[in-house]
């Protein structure tokens, strides 16, 4: 066991209070999707280290993309799955 | 006074002519109700996170503007009453000064 290092995980931080010009808003999904699982979750803070602040933002900005079809609810649902329409 | 922003997702099916005769409504309603618009913002037809009315694609158009706040109900009625709008949502971004 002399060999074996402690492991110590990177130290997280939050995306939104590094940088104060990073946007969170709902018209633009493209950052939101970061924060969102392949299944269209929100991931929780303890993961992807946002702070709580920027968290309670972020889920509202997710909810309202997701009512605007910017994101999708569900992978089921995704446009991706579907039959191409017009 | 109150700033808002409204996000309006049109139906792809519809013309140009269309599109333009359901902005110039809904912007003449703002002005008729004591508002201003600061910017129409068009992004164009893009694919649908999400089949809506069993469309993957739709015409997005941002609108800016300055309202008071009695004006967004008449406002969200009349978008509701109009035929080829698909979504709609109206986020409020400030207070401001009333402007005279």
């Amino acid at each position: 066991m002399a060999f074996r290092k402690k492991f110590t995980p990177r130290r997280k931080f939050c995306r939104f209070c590094a940088d104060k010009e990073a946007p969170i808003d709902y018209k633009r999904p493209d950052i939101l999707r970061d924060f969102i699982t392949e299944r269209g979750k929100i991931i929780p803070r303890r993961i992807t280290g946002t702070c709580a602040k920027h968290q309670r933002r972020l889920t509202t900005e997710i909810k309202r993309a997701r009512q605007m079809a910017l994101l999708f609810f569900t992978a089921v649902h995704s446009s991706a799955v579907r039959k191409r329409t017009i | 006074m109150r700033k808002y922003e409204n996000l309006l997702l049109l139906s792809p099916e519809l013309s140009a002519e269309e599109r333009q005769v359901i902005l110039d409504n809904l912007t003449a309603i703002m002005v008729r109700e004591g508002g201003k618009i600061l910017e129409v913002n068009e992004w164009g037809m893009r694919d649908l996170a999400y089949a809506v009315r069993k469309m993957d694609r739709g015409y997005y158009v941002l609108i800016n503007s300055v309202m008071p706040g009695a004006a967004v109900a008449e406002l969200e009625r009349n978008i509701r009453i109009t035929d080829g709008i698909l979504k709609f949502v109206t986020v409020k971004l400030a207070d401001v000064e009333e402007v005279a």
